[in-house]
């Protein structure tokens, strides 16, 4: 019932108009609704396999739905002395949260001097930045880790935050919105003796709240769900963050779905929270930029 | 120039404030861009492992100075030759069969959902956007599940329908139109995981196109289908081309599904370049050989952007 | 609705949430910057960075060792009691332990070699440490520890010969790694399928006609497998082990690059070949390395033979809890007159040259290895074959391992692999990729061999070019 009342106007007036455009739309609904069942299915698989019991896990057919739920799984790896849950999930948040702050700032910082001021060589400056956007990280990892080695970064959060302080793209982005501020607000600024710092803190940074909040939480994102560097920065256990965690945990318990499916629920589970707390800004984050 | 109308000081002020606010931060982002770039090719006219000692910044010394040979080698008929030319193989085959499947998926649900109610409509983008945003390892992991032979849900479903159970990940002899069985399961998580991304920019640019045009073609008589290939898909082309480019760019660096799923199994056939480059670098400790496929990598992203570049810049002169 | 207090009220509770990853961001990267209590602290220190090999010096004449090993649950327990013993003793040489999955575990070695900040001790897999030898990355044990000669008389050869490298020896051996002799049988299925239990071949033409039978498929699909071989390790155990028999060898006459192109090699690998295409006692589609591996699939009641090492039963007991087969550990045939068989040098400790107390570090790798009782413990937690004689020889040791007979049997036949420049790569990136391919079908026995024999031989130019 529900459905017929949220179809919009203009399919009212079509579907009154005959049968086929109905048929039509109840076999878009049918595509949309299948489409669903597809992406869903997956996580349903995994939290109902998290759900079974280590002997209903080997039972051959296997079953579909638990059939006697229960969480013995998680409670398995909560009470695994040698998986610090807690301290993985505080090192994500940590090196991520440090991350996005520096990244805010550096990229906000700059993209206001290119937006609003002249200077020399400015231009190639900024060519030189979206240059760098060109160069992935893949191809910079290996030089990458030997500087760390050599600033004896490696196995600290530090070797997680300090190469992601800046970000080639926010500067871009953060320079393309701060260009729409207009520049009568900064002048009349500058006659009432504000500093130029102030200008940034005072008038900039205000009116950026919502690319801001674009970028950070995509960095956000990006951050937490970062696997390969963190392999190859961090060694020592009570270092690592929740995406090492996992491979490590379900290297250790290979044929073990209950527990693997249960420490992949519980690693998917912040960030589908974090997901649909700010589900608004990403998807209009997305259509602002294009940015993955 | 308005710079010049202003007065002195305060332009200096301005100036001074330029400098100091954006000099450590170049400084930086080089340091952490530039000169990783400089230092990988150098690194590539080495034979090099930071574990021997070297002469000057660990080069020389243990890690003799090669020349091109490690240029040489992955074009030679070698093992590092071979494996790197099939990686790049997969890598392409990868990559260039994501792309039409993806785009074969998302414009048309875009489509779809784009004509639903607006409520609807953001419960759809929403379901559909969920894989995007979850960790790439943690499905990597449900995937695995999904595929194993003896346990797996896809083989569940299949035996309930009478058919066949298959090693989906392991079996080397299945193809599909040439296709080995495990890079085809790959590319299907990779998808999935994938599309929700451009699904969201494909209904932004929906949104975009102004309803007079099909309200136009609509009086003119033209059925949905017309409508979709005449006034649609050529009204999203800058949208189409951006969606093109990042995904081509993003699938030449997989690396994460291939390392959890199949770690470049069987045989070798989901060997991909970033596990190659992964591998060689990080487990056989053969940097500069590693920082040379790198460089292979570096050269495909650049002529990927490159010809983004032309065709946006065809796209400006309409 | 208020659609406006719900706005506000939802934008303070997103201003709190960010307050407070903030916060935690804040303490958890401070408390990073300190030597944290009890754990090792120090290397996150952004402005002066200290040397994160150094251990902290706590209190006086106080130091802590890391160790680390790979994460098989036997093994962290294993050595977690060690240490427990260890403390007792000398309570001034604290112990921090930490372990890795056996990918991330060689990775990290590496990478933290490279930054000069790997653990103090390290299990080692025997295999490996010729290669690291070679590259001077760990330390030669001190004469007063232990002497070369005096390690001869505690440890077979076999394991210990992958410890020295150029008449030095870099570490002590805690396991004879072996996976020759013996193979795990499923009781059930040897009676459902009316064979003779406990099984007792003379040949392996008797296991595989035993096999066959043991065999069971679901239409074309193989549902059990008789004799299930098709594993990283066990294929390379069971080719050098063919070579040798047939009065082969696998190394080339300068003893550092190998000849797989013999015909004794082609034997074996047509014997293997013929196990999986002419017999289909496994269906190596999908019994293989990477789905339905021996170590789960045996215990998950897929296989009625399961070729593996004994190691596997800590594992299996802790992973599938549930199993109810009844099932054992029996001896399997060899080929030939004289049982003869390549043994990979097994797990043990080495130390690192970077050790602030490698004194400390090595008075632990013998602790833990060569007393007999301590490495009995060992060998008893982990389920694997001694490396010290007196351990194996104690007829007392089957009380504990019941399962072990059949691997004891045969250690006499046994000798280390050798120096394979890169084991790993030889072991699983060549040997078992090329068998694979060629008991699936891929390829011809021949291209296997010599592909074999190429890359390996690439790998190893490449190694001591």
């Amino acid at each position: 019932m529900d459905t017929v009342q949220q179809i919009s106007p203009a399919l009212r007036r079509r579907a009154r108009s005959g049968l086929r455009p109905f048929v039509v739309r109840a076999l878009v609904y049918l595509l949309l609704t299948a489409g669903c069942v597809v992406t869903l299915v997956p996580f349903l698989w995994m939290l109902g396999t998290s759900l079974k019991s280590s002997t209903e896990i080997i039972r051959l057919p296997p079953t579909l739905i638990p059939e006697q739920p229960t969480l013995q799984s998680f409670r398995t790896i909560f009470e695994d002395p040698r998986v610090p849950l807690e301290r993985f999930f505080l090192n994500s948040t940590a090196v991520s949260v440090s991350v996005v702050a520096l990244v805010l700032f550096t990229s906000s910082l700059a993209g206001f001097v290119f937006a609003k001021y002249q200077f020399f060589g400015k231009d190639l400056l900024f060519t030189l930045i979206l240059a760098t956007m060109m160069i992935p990280f893949q191809v910079t990892m290996i030089p990458m880790y030997l500087i760390l080695v050599r600033l004896h970064l490696t196995d600290s959060l530090w070797g997680l935050v300090v190469p992601g302080a800046t970000s080639a793209f926010g500067i871009f982005l953060m320079k393309q919105f701060i260009e729409g501020i207009p520049a009568e607000l900064i002048d009349a600024a500058r006659i009432d003796g504000a500093s130029e710092f102030g200008i940034y803190t005072r008038i900039v940074l205000p009116q950026m709240g919502p690319a801001l909040a674009t970028l950070g939480i995509f960095q956000f994102m990006g951050t937490w769900n970062d696997y390969l560097w963190p392999l190859i920065v961090i060694t020592t256990t009570e270092r690592r963050t929740l995406p090492i965690m996992l491979t490590w945990y379900n290297s250790q318990h290979g044929a073990r779905h209950d527990l693997s499916m249960a420490a992949a629920t519980l690693v998917i589970l912040p960030i589908l929270i974090v997901y649909f707390l700010f589900q608004r800004w990403i998807v209009q984050g997305i259509t602002l930029t294009g940015f993955k | 120039m308005p710079a010049l109308r202003a007065r002195g000081r305060l332009l200096r002020s301005q100036h001074r404030f330029a400098a100091v606010s954006l000099t450590p931060i170049m400084l930086y982002m080089m340091g952490f861009t530039l000169l990783p770039m400089v230092w990988a090719v150098v690194i590539t006219l080495f034979r090099y492992s930071p574990t021997r000692e070297g002469v000057f910044l660990g080069l020389g010394g243990g890690n003799p100075f090669v020349g091109l040979r490690n240029y040489l080698d992955i074009f030679s008929s070698s093992i590092n030759g071979q494996l790197f030319r099939l990686s790049l193989k997969n890598t392409f085959i990868f990559a260039l069969l994501v792309l039409p499947l993806n785009l074969a998926i998302t414009l048309p649900l875009a489509v779809l959902i784009e004509t639903v109610h607006h409520r609807l409509k953001t419960v759809f983008r929403t379901i559909y956007f969920l894989p995007t945003v979850t960790s790439l390892v943690a499905v990597s992991l449900v995937w695995g599940v999904i595929y194993n032979p003896t346990f797996g849900l896809l083989n569940l479903a299949l035996r309930a329908v009478g058919l066949k159970g298959m090693p989906w990940l392991s079996d080397p002899k299945t193809t599909v139109l040439g296709i080995p069985l495990p890079m085809i399961c790959l590319i299907v998580t990779y998808v999935w995981q994938d599309m929700g991304y451009n699904l969201v920019i494909f209904i932004a640019g929906l949104q975009g196109i102004p309803e007079v045009f099909h309200e136009a073609a609509r009086v003119d008589g033209a059925n949905s289908w017309q409508r979709f290939w005449h006034i649609t898909v050529p009204l999203l082309r800058s949208t189409l081309t951006f969606v093109i480019v990042m995904t081509m760019l993003s699938s030449w660096q997989v690396f994460v599904i291939f390392y959890v799923m199949t770690r470049g199994g069987p045989g070798n056939l989901t060997r991909t370049l970033v596990l190659h480059i992964y591998e060689t670098a990080f487990r056989h400790q053969e940097m500069g050989l590693a920082a040379t496929v790198a460089m292979a990598l570096f050269a495909i992203i650049m002529l990927t952007t490159l010809l983004q570049m032309r065709l946006l810049r065809r796209e400006w002169e309409y | 609705m208020s659609t406006g207090s719900r706005g506000i009220s939802r934008r303070a509770f997103l201003r709190s949430l960010i307050c407070g990853a903030g916060g935690v961001a804040a303490a958890t990267l401070l408390n990073g910057c300190k030597p944290a209590g009890g754990a090792q602290g120090g290397s996150t220190e952004a402005a002066v960075p200290t040397k994160v090999g150094a251990p902290a010096e706590a209190g006086t004449g106080g130091i802590t060792l890391r160790l680390w090993s790979h994460s098989n649950p036997a093994f962290v327990k294993a050595n977690e009691a060690a240490i427990q013993k260890w403390l007792e003793q000398r309570p001034e040489v604290q112990i921090k332990y930490e372990y890795f999955p056996y990918d991330e575990f060689i990775q990290t070695i590496q990478t933290s070699m490279a930054a000069k900040n790997e653990a103090d001790i390290i299990e080692m897999f025997g295999s490996w440490v010729q290669s690291y030898a070679k590259g001077g990355t760990l330390s030669v044990a001190p004469d007063d520890i232990m002497s070369l000669a005096e390690a001869r008389q505690l440890f077979y050869a076999a394991p210990l010969d992958g410890y020295v490298w150029e008449g030095k020896l870099y570490g002590f051996p805690n396991e004879y790694n072996l996976e020759n002799g013996g193979v795990l049988v499923n009781k059930r299925m040897f009676e459902e399928a009316a064979l003779a239990y406990p099984p007792e071949w003379e040949s392996w033409e008797e296991l595989v006609t035993d096999a066959k039978k043991l065999t069971r498929f679901d239409g074309e699909t193989m549902t059990v497998a008789g004799f299930h071989y098709v594993t990283g390790d066990g294929l390379g155990f069971l080719f050098w082990e063919g070579i040798l028999e047939r009065g082969g060898d696998y190394f080339a006459d300068d003893r550092v690059h190998l000849n797989l192109l013999t015909p004794q090699a082609e034997a074996t690998t047509e014997w293997l070949v013929g196990m999986a295409q002419k017999d289909r006692v496994v269906d190596p589609m999908t019994f293989n390395p990477e789905s339905n591996w021996v170590g789960d699939s045996f215990f998950q009641g897929l296989v009625a033979i399961g070729y593996i090492g004994p190691w596997i039963v800590p594992v299996a007991r802790e992973n599938h809890p549930d199993f109810a087969d009844p099932w054992n550990y029996v001896s399997c045939p060899y080929y030939g007159e004289k049982m003869s068989f390549a043994a990979d040098s097994g797990w043990g400790k080495v130390v690192s040259p970077n050790s602030k107390g490698i004194r400390e570090a090595w008075e632990f790798a013998k602790f833990a290895t060569a007393d007999a009782a301590n490495a009995r413990a060992w060998n008893v937690g982990t389920g694997t074959v001694p490396a010290l004689k007196s351990v194996a020889e104690d007829p007392t040791l089957l009380n504990d391992l019941d399962w072990l007979g059949p691997s004891l049997k045969v250690l006499p036949y046994g000798r280390y692999v050798g120096m394979l420049q890169d084991r790993d790569f030889v072991w699983y990136n060549v040997v078992a990729t090329h068998l694979v391919e060629a008991l699936q079908g891929q390829i011809s026995v021949k291209e296997a061999l010599n592909k074999m024999h190429e890359e390996a031989n690439a790998m190893i130019d490449s190694k001591i070019g």
